[in-house]
């Protein structure tokens, strides 16, 4: 089975115009590995007549399900490890000082099925954050947001990067699932939100995690991205990218700090407005 | 870095340790409890054992609990690979001294995360 | 009380079937798709094959797993990442199926209320013997083509 180049190209175009992610050429096998079984419970032969099914007469919804499909990403717990010692070991005890009372908000953006606050809210748990922490976790991919919501993941979720002290002590087994504890839901709201658009509620926000997001993006679009983001952040907050992203050569308002043996960025203080 | 596998399966001792050689640990292999503890009394030094829970002779939690009634070995990285997935198995097994739980089935990449987590392997740098 | 799973409390979804994808997506095929309910009846089986494992303690009973010989090979070509046309020794193809068997059992052990110990597996070209217990449960998969029972048994 080969997905014809025509099939790629629509389906590229459609993708990037609902979500700017940007399917380069070598990402057929994505297409028709997350598209098959939407076109098998269509009842069509392969993707391709799938696609040309929904060139002729698709509905918004079946337009919707293919760029859901495309831009869901496997997301692990607790992803690359150090950006949730940053924030645990120097960033919130900063914010929260010997005598603060002000809230300390986070905004997890593209956060896909709820991996990564629900680590932030994990990391933070036995810090004295009690009822200070807020946490903002936003998507653009409404099924995924509802998957998140449900704090509900199956057992190959939870093998993947979760620790094992982490589990036991925050889920507790659902079936042939595992359920977060209700006490970390309720530090989180989740709405849907496309990074395209002004900042979500919540803000302005100490820190925002930005996390594998931007290497989906082409340049134009990471610049877009990240300055909707300057507006999100309170002056002196922080930015966490991905391990393989920078702001360096893209936005030249950002500063990079380092945060123990890792590092994220703030607002240029001699350039902030 | 050196591991041992502890696993009654063979295949499953062939698919954990093709995934930890993939990631650059010498491996050695034992079918039960007491053939690991038997290696590790020889003298044989390892980094991690990964250990099965339910298997003839000398099961994984019993593994667990001599390894750490041993100073000499403390520096060994327990983790449990099992299809025991009960929350209390997984307690029980934490209580006894193993560092991680690995619930079977798991993909190479869940293997890699958890020992990532352990400082056993350095986290890449992915695009 | 005999081993039960509360299969109303999932809201249409079947655990096992759930746990039985959970097996092949990650170990056995990747291909999401592969894998899926039986529909219409199951065929007689050429050279059946059983695997299974006992749970223990308050609520005895027991998963078993019928295929053909054929599927078991292919079912080990895939936990061993063989090629289609790769010989595959008895001695692996008795492991590998009483390791899904293994794997499958102490998944369903997680959801059962008050569960004991896992035995070993067997793996059989008859089916168990001794008493016959009450089927409790049945998942008929249809794995590209080729059927695989899951069942759950009571032995109390």
């Amino acid at each position: 089975m080969t997905l014809a180049s025509e099939t790629f190209r629509w389906v590229a175009d459609l993708v990037h115009s609902r979500s700017a992610i940007q399917l380069e050429p070598g990402k057929e096998y994505l297409v028709e590995s997350r598209l098959t079984p939407l076109a098998r419970a269509a009842g069509d032969e392969d993707v391709d007549a799938y696609v040309r099914a929904l060139r002729a007469r698709g509905t918004v919804e079946a337009l919707r399900g293919v760029v859901e499909a495309l831009t869901t990403n496997e997301t692990s717990w607790f992803r690359d490890a150090q950006p949730f010692r940053s924030l645990a070991d120097h960033i919130v005890p900063e914010l929260l000082g010997p005598t603060g009372t002000a809230p300390v908000r986070i905004w997890s953006a593209a956060c896909s099925s709820g991996q990564e606050p629900y680590s932030i809210a994990m990391a933070l748990a036995d810090l004295a954050t009690a009822g200070r922490l807020r946490v903002v976790a936003t998507d653009l991919n409404r099924q995924v947001l509802d998957r998140a919501r449900s704090g509900r993941y199956s057992q190959l979720e939870v093998n993947r990067g979760l620790p094992a002290p982490m589990l036991v002590q925050h889920f507790a087994r659902a079936g042939a699932d595992w359920e977060i504890a209700p006490a970390l839901r309720t530090s989180i709201t989740f709405a849907e939100h496309n990074l395209l658009d002004a900042p979500p509620a919540g803000g302005p926000f100490d820190v925002v995690f930005l996390r594998n997001v931007l290497i989906y993006f082409d340049l134009a679009t990471k610049r877009e991205v990240l300055r909707r983001v300057r507006r999100a952040i309170r002056p002196g907050g922080y930015l966490l990218l991905g391990a393989a992203e920078t702001t360096i050569g893209i936005d030249d308002e950002w500063e990079r700090v380092s945060l123990g043996r890792g590092s994220g960025y703030r607002l240029s203080t001699r350039r902030a407005a | 870095m050196r591991a041992l596998v502890i696993d009654d399966s063979r295949t499953m001792r062939r698919i954990i340790v093709g995934v930890l050689r993939s990631l650059g640990f010498e491996t050695l292999e034992a079918a039960d409890g007491r053939e690991a503890l038997d290696l590790l009394e020889s003298g044989v030094s390892v980094d991690l054992a990964c250990i099965d829970w339910n298997m003839p002779v000398m099961n994984g939690l019993e593994f667990v609990v001599a390894v750490r009634a041993h100073r000499e070995w403390r520096d060994v990285t327990l983790m449990m690979v099992t299809t025991e997935s009960e929350h209390g198995q997984i307690v029980r097994a934490l209580a006894a001294g193993a560092h991680e739980y690995l619930i079977k089935p798991f993909t190479a990449d869940a293997i890699r995360e958890k020992l990532q987590l352990l400082g056993l392997v350095e986290w890449e740098v992915s695009a | 009380m005999s081993a039960s799973i509360d299969l109303a409390a999932f809201a249409g979804t079947d655990p096992i079937l759930t746990l039985a994808r959970e097996v092949f997506s990650a170990m056995i095929d990747p291909d999401p798709a592969a894998l899926r309910p039986w529909t219409g009846d199951v065929p007689a089986l050429v050279e059946a094959t059983y695997a299974w494992v006992d749970l223990g303690g308050e609520t005895p009973g027991r998963v078993l797993l019928t295929t053909e010989r054929a599927t078991a090979t292919r079912l080990t070509r895939g936990l061993l990442g063989l090629a289609d046309d790769e010989p595959v020794e008895d001695a692996d193809l008795v492991d590998a199926f009483g390791e899904i068997a293994n794997v499958l059992g102490g998944n369903v052990k997680s959801l059962v209320p008050d569960p004991g110990a896992l035995t070993l597996p067997t793996v059989a070209a008859t089916s168990p013997a001794g008493p016959v217990p009450d089927l409790l449960h049945e998942v008929r998969l249809d794995w590209r083509g080729d059927v695989l029972v899951i069942a759950l048994w009571s032995l109390s």
